[in-house]
């Protein structure tokens, strides 16, 4: 058969955010792909050099809309670090509880939109049903579903109290025997299992030459996790493993995916147990001395950089946000060879997407 | 005259099958809808849909062949409607003659080939793609269908669907003895009606619409309207062909028992397509070929001999 190339996108039933790609086919055989990025450029980082540090905390978390609260965990870490801040260790536990929930929740979307590509509305309904627990306890704690506007210099703008307890404990729970049986069905599901096992398999080799960071290299089986590697508090005082898979297929980024939730919920559990008392938030004064900074964190997708030079006012001089699905995406032209039409959505889903995040 | 006319426009032809091909749509929705833990849509919503589509602007693309784009959902309505009228509903049926089995198969497989064709005629690439997928989708499923559904007709030694009812009055329902075959005839009809999880012609992730990505308005309603009414007549030649028990003399506990079992298999319908994702066309040209042709020619070999 000739060869025909089909667009994916900017508009698409398969993208829930613009991208562009166009694939050559030949029948149902995919022979590459070539990725067209930046329709949704926000120029966020020109934008924070305008604004001073307060209002940037304020933009940075609308970087992404799924992981907006590591954006600003980040953001505010290397604020303090040049400040040479100390932050209570209250606030340090309350914002590592909204990283993890939030984890929990970018991991559950994502394993429903994978659900969705490969025709298993049921899952994908189930899973949005479920991550709505951990979106009522980050509205619960913060007042925020999406944007929890829950960050400031210095600490948190939020306290938990003993009347939340209850209903996080209670949501947590419900969670963990929701993602018990989600485990059950991902490791059982024949339809699934042929759908996702084997399909463009990356290897460990590639991963590292492309700087893929995440579940995605971790499903290849590169162990590599910023809470772990380079631990800002209180990770260092939490204990986690980090799962790793393989295989570098699909089927190892959906198991890899639903293990961290199992980890993140034991995290959530322990943060609420060790939760040290005393306050929340230190008053930070308006300018930052001059200097520069970087912070490494782990988002949802995988390691965030942040690069941050102040030249003593109470702007920014320079903002440079990394964020781990750009490396991801340059992933995807190489993995769309030697698989079939029907794959597309997989391979497109198994790097979890994020465009806004890659745009900025 | 008269007679012709009511049992072509009213029952079973025309209004009620139209009728029970959107009850059909809002009874699939609503059990997926509870069985994925959403509310789903209200018992109009098909209707309204419709009425929607119809009042909508219809487009073709530059290149299109505008006539044939019309001709290709009517053609497909019509054939549908044309099967209904030959399928006994609740043991009655207008007209009956030997053969008529295979002229409802011919009819059930013209909507696949006019929807191979819209694939091709509206110019676009998903639909291009969506057309071949449908055809390449045909060859895998419809084998194990014939078969599958010859299975009855073999066992009670006639071609014609009352022979046929007939005959389970006597021998008892036939699919105490065709299990095997039942099941594949209703995997057969999944893929006929190019459901989920066998929607591979028309995934929404993958070929965006397929065959019908261009179609719009009027034209895609009669498509709706036609694939809806395909999955009634479908149901209800399974019906006939596998769930025919005794004879019943009250007319009213027929229909009520012919009403259940149709309750019954769009349950089945429901839930398969809850259950299960989307195979891979070289996933199912290899179900189809190695595992669904084997066994339904192992329940035909077994009818036969039973026969014997």
């Amino acid at each position: 058969m000739s060869k025909i190339s089909i667009p994916i996108g900017p508009q698409h039933p398969l993208l829930k955010e613009p991208l562009s790609m166009k694939i050559d086919i030949s029948g149902e055989k995919v022979l590459g792909g070539s990725l067209r990025l930046g329709y949704v450029h926000r120029g966020i980082e020109r934008l924070a050099q305008k604004r001073n540090y307060v209002q940037t905390i304020h933009l940075v978390e609308r970087v992404c809309g799924i992981c907006s609260h590591i954006h600003t965990t980040t953001f505010c870490q290397a604020v303090e670090s040049l400040l040479k801040l100390e932050v209570p260790p209250r606030a340090q536990y309350l914002r590592a509880l909204m990283c993890e929930l939030e984890r929990i929740h970018s991991h559950l979307l994502w394993l429903g939109i994978l659900a969705k590509h490969v025709g298993l509305d049921t899952i994908f309904m189930h899973t949005w049903h479920d991550r709505e627990l951990a979106l009522d306890v980050m509205e619960e704690i913060t007042g925020g579903r999406v944007l929890h506007g829950a960050n400031q210099i210095g600490g948190v703008r939020f306290d938990l109290d003993e009347s939340h307890f209850p209903m996080i404990h209670a949501n947590l729970e419900k969670l963990r025997s929701q993602i018990l049986g989600l485990l059950d069905i991902l490791e059982n599901e024949p339809a699934l299992i042929a759908r996702t096992k084997g399909v463009a398999p990356v290897s460990q080799k590639t991963i590292r030459q492309y700087g893929v960071v995440g579940p995605v290299a971790r499903a290849s089986g590169v162990d590599v996790d910023m809470r772990r590697d380079n631990p800002l508090p209180p990770y260092d005082q939490l204990k986690f493993s980090v799962v790793t898979m393989p295989d570098g297929d699909a089927w190892a980024r959906t198991i890899v995916r639903a293990e961290e939730i199992r980890e993140s919920l034991n995290l959530c559990e322990m943060i609420l147990e060790d939760l040290p008392d005393g306050e929340v938030s230190k008053r930070a004064p308006r300018n930052v001395p001059e200097g520069e900074v970087i912070i490494r964190s782990e988002a949802p997708r995988g390691e965030l950089f942040y690069y941050l030079r102040s030249d003593g006012t109470d702007q920014p001089a320079r903002l440079k946000i990394r964020t781990p699905t750009l490396a991801a995406l340059c992933l995807l032209p190489v993995q769309m060879s030697d698989i079939q039409v029907a794959d597309i959505p997989v391979v497109l889903a198994g790097v979890d997407l994020c465009v806004a995040c890659a745009d900025r | 005259m008269f007679e012709a006319l009511f049992y072509l426009l009213i029952f079973p032809g025309g209004f009620f099958l139209v009728l029970v091909g959107l009850g059909f749509e809002w009874l699939d929705r609503k059990l997926l809808a509870l069985f994925q833990r959403r509310v789903g849509p209200p018992w109009y919503q098909p209707l309204a849909d419709l009425i929607k589509l119809f009042s909508k602007e219809d487009l073709l693309p530059k290149g299109g062949n505008e006539l044939v784009a019309t001709l290709l959902p009517l053609l497909s309505l019509c054939a549908v409607l044309v099967a209904g009228l030959y399928v006994p509903i609740a043991g009655f049926t207008p007209y009956s003659f030997e053969g008529d089995l295979i002229v409802i198969l011919f009819l059930m497989s013209v909507p696949t080939l006019a929807y191979y064709l819209a694939g091709i005629i509206s110019i676009g690439i998903y639909s291009i793609l969506g057309g071949g997928r449908s055809l390449l989708q045909y060859f895998s499923y419809e084998v194990p269908f014939l078969i599958a559904l010859s299975g009855p007709a073999v066992l009670a030694r006639s071609w014609s669907i009352e022979g046929i009812l007939t005959a389970q009055f006597t021998l008892g329902s036939f699919v105490l003895f065709q299990p095997l075959g039942f099941i594949l005839a209703l995997v057969g009809l999944i893929g006929k009606l190019k459901r989920d999880p066998l929607d591979i012609p028309s995934a929404k992730s993958e070929v965006v619409g397929g065959s019908l990505t261009e179609f719009s308005g009027g034209k895609l309603g009669f498509w709706h309207l036609a694939m809806n009414i395909q999955a009634v007549v479908g149901i209800f030649l399974i019906i006939n062909l596998f769930l025919g028990w005794t004879k019943l003399a009250n007319p009213f506990v027929a229909i009520l028992v012919f009403f259940l079992e149709f309750l019954v298999i769009v349950g089945m319908l429901s839930s398969a397509s809850a259950i299960f994702a989307r195979l891979r066309i070289d996933q199912l040209a290899g179900l189809g070929w190695r595992i669904l042709v084997p066994l339904s020619l192992a329940q035909i070999l077994f009818v036969i001999l039973m026969g014997v």
